[in-house]
């Protein structure tokens, strides 16, 4: 048990200190989690409301798909865009492996089904009294669904909880695409498999507990808004 | 004769493969008041969707005003309103759920007085209510924070589905006020669905009943529902009650498909006893449930029950006095089967 408080101690020193092998891989898990998260929240609010409001053919088959999605492996996720963005793949002019824009794809990726999936089920669950609701005051269509969207604001948001929730805390996609390259592509996940491996427990520990104090900072500012 | 506001042309409505509206043609005058009776499932609230806009029919078209309208038309989104009877209210203030209609379409002008004024024709007091969230308020409350929020638009047309049906006698009484009010102020054109019928033969300058889809009448019949008994082919039979083959309305023969027996209401006589040898083929206990004057009339309509079924008269106050009718009161009703058509 000594070595988990000695962890802890020294935990609280890197993080004082400002530790600057520490701060990048925070900073970088910053950086590629927030850019993840906006590309997919963009792409996959409107693309769940549409699944989830309108019905068409082959609407159940998307859903199917979309749930097995749920699922991905992150290290599947990190080979498909490895495969893509290696100098060799279709993508590999624009040198995007071992890079943070790299890490960020891979995210989205990972991200989007998750998005797409919560709110079109949110969006699905709607009353169906909203609707005429606003068709009867008057509503056009943009007003329809900026209106719906805000209705249904706390499923989405745990939407993109659960996403984040997902992306801050994946190994596979950032080892495989960004290389754990130290302050430069190194994140806190991969930074603490790393750290573990080499014995470091202190420095895993310490990391490990930036993690959760991001997750918690999430959610506590979250449930702020839901609050308000 | 007075402007049309409403002209439906054949509309017709599925769900699925079932039929639910086949309406040849209706119109509506404009500043009327159009009461739409009929039992639950008749197409009440299909027709009242139809006639919002809210929903496209399967077949047919409707024109408001002179023109073919159509959902989400710009034209008629300013101009007509639908309240149903279990409204959504907007997960926000009850200022901001009455504002909604004010706020998409740019007409912000005097936003605050406005509110308070739809708020006041529904009996809520501003100060009281106007930063109450939506679920701080019951359920006579949230349906008159909806009545305010179409009144607040005061549109051309408003469309009460069962407004008052699941709401205490305080909120009922605001409500129709309230949708009173509009039509004397503004010149609104109301049609009303309930089955508050005391109210509807009160208010209403025109009755449509709805049934099965099909609109019978302007309140000048009454339809003697299915099943039929079609056993004996030249004496069509309509069993009163759910299980006892006692009483029962012989029908006219020549049933087809898909038809209704339809009686005028004029047809029907009301006795205090049982006559022989009068003619009149039917002669049904019956039991009068209500009396209301009716609006402009100077007629009473008084609604009779015998065993499941239901059926109205217009009857005139010396009519009444001499027969001394009142609700509660047994009586006979008294018509022929020849007098009774199918449609």
């Amino acid at each position: 048990m000594d070595f988990l408080v000695a962890g802890f101690i020294k935990a609280v020193e890197l993080l004082i200190n400002f530790d600057q092998g520490t701060w990048s891989a925070i900073c970088a898990t910053l950086r590629v989690s927030t850019c993840s998260m906006l590309l997919s929240l963009g792409a996959g609010l409107p693309a769940g409301f549409l699944l989830g409001y309108f019905d068409f053919k082959g609407k159940r088959a998307l859903r199917t798909v979309l749930d097995t999605l749920l699922s991905l492996p992150t290290v599947s996720v990190g080979l498909l865009v490895y495969a893509f963005i290696a100098s060799r793949g279709p993508l590999g002019q624009f040198e995007l492996l071992f890079t943070l824009t790299g890490i960020a794809i891979g995210q989205t990726i990972l991200a989007f089904p998750i998005v797409t999936a919560i709110t079109a089920s949110v969006v699905e669950g709607i009353d169906p009294e909203l609707k005429l609701t606003l068709l009867s005051l008057g509503a056009g269509k943009k007003n329809i669904i900026t209106t719906c969207l805000w209705e249904v604001r706390y499923g989405l948001l745990a939407a993109a909880v659960t996403a984040y929730g997902r992306v801050l805390t994946e190994v596979g996609i950032s080892m495989m695409v960004g290389g754990n390259i130290k302050y430069h592509t190194r994140t806190i996940t991969t930074a603490i498999a790393l750290e573990t491996n080499k014995g470091l427990f202190a420095d895993g520990i310490a990391l490990g507990i930036v993690l959760i104090s991001i997750a918690f900072a999430v959610n506590i500012s979250l449930s702020f808004l839901r609050k308000k | 004769m007075s402007e049309i506001s409403y002209k439906l042309n054949h509309i017709q409505h599925y769900y699925g493969d079932k039929k639910v509206l086949d309406i040849d043609g209706l119109q509506i005058c404009r500043g009327s008041i159009t009461g739409l009776t009929g039992p639950n499932g008749s197409g009440k609230s299909t027709l009242l969707k139809i006639m919002a806009f809210a929903l496209k029919p399967t077949h047919g078209q409707v024109w408001l005003n002179g023109r073919k309208e159509f959902v989400l038309s710009p034209r008629v989104r300013s101009k007509v309103t639908l309240l149903t009877q279990k409204p959504y209210l907007l997960k926000r203030s009850v200022f901001d759920n009455i504002a909604y209609g004010l706020k998409i379409r740019k007409d912000m002008g005097d936003i605050e007085n406005r509110v308070k004024d739809a708020l006041k024709s529904v009996g809520l007091a501003h100060g009281d209510f106007a930063r109450r969230q939506w679920h701080e308020l019951s359920g006579g409350e949230a349906q008159r924070v909806a009545m305010a929020a179409r009144l607040v638009l005061q549109p051309e047309v408003l469309l009460l589905d069962e407004p008052v049906a699941s709401v205490d006698t305080k909120s009922a009484e605001q409500i129709r006020k309230a949708s009173l009010a509009a039509r004397k102020n503004w010149g609104c054109t109301l049609i009303i669905a309930s089955h508050d019928l005391p109210w509807l033969y009160e208010c209403s300058d025109t009755r449509i009943s709805i049934f099965q889809g099909q609109i019978f009448s302007t309140g000048t019949e009454n339809i003697i529902p299915p099943p039929y008994d079609l056993s004996q082919k030249n004496h069509p039979v309509k069993w009163l009650g759910q299980n006892e083959k006692s009483e029962h309305i012989h029908l006219a023969p020549g049933k087809k498909n898909n038809k209704f027996a339809i009686i005028q209401k004029e047809k029907i006589h009301i006795r205090l006893e049982k006559e022989k040898a009068n003619g009149w083929e039917n002669q049904i206990t019956g039991q009068i449930t209500s009396m209301v004057m009716e609006k402009n009339a100077e007629l009473i309509m008084t609604t009779i029950q015998a065993k499941d079924f239901f059926i109205d008269i217009s009857l005139s106050p010396d009519q009444a006095e001499n027969l001394k009718l009142l609700p509660g009161k047994k009586i006979i009703l008294m018509f022929s089967s020849r007098d009774i058509e199918w449609r």
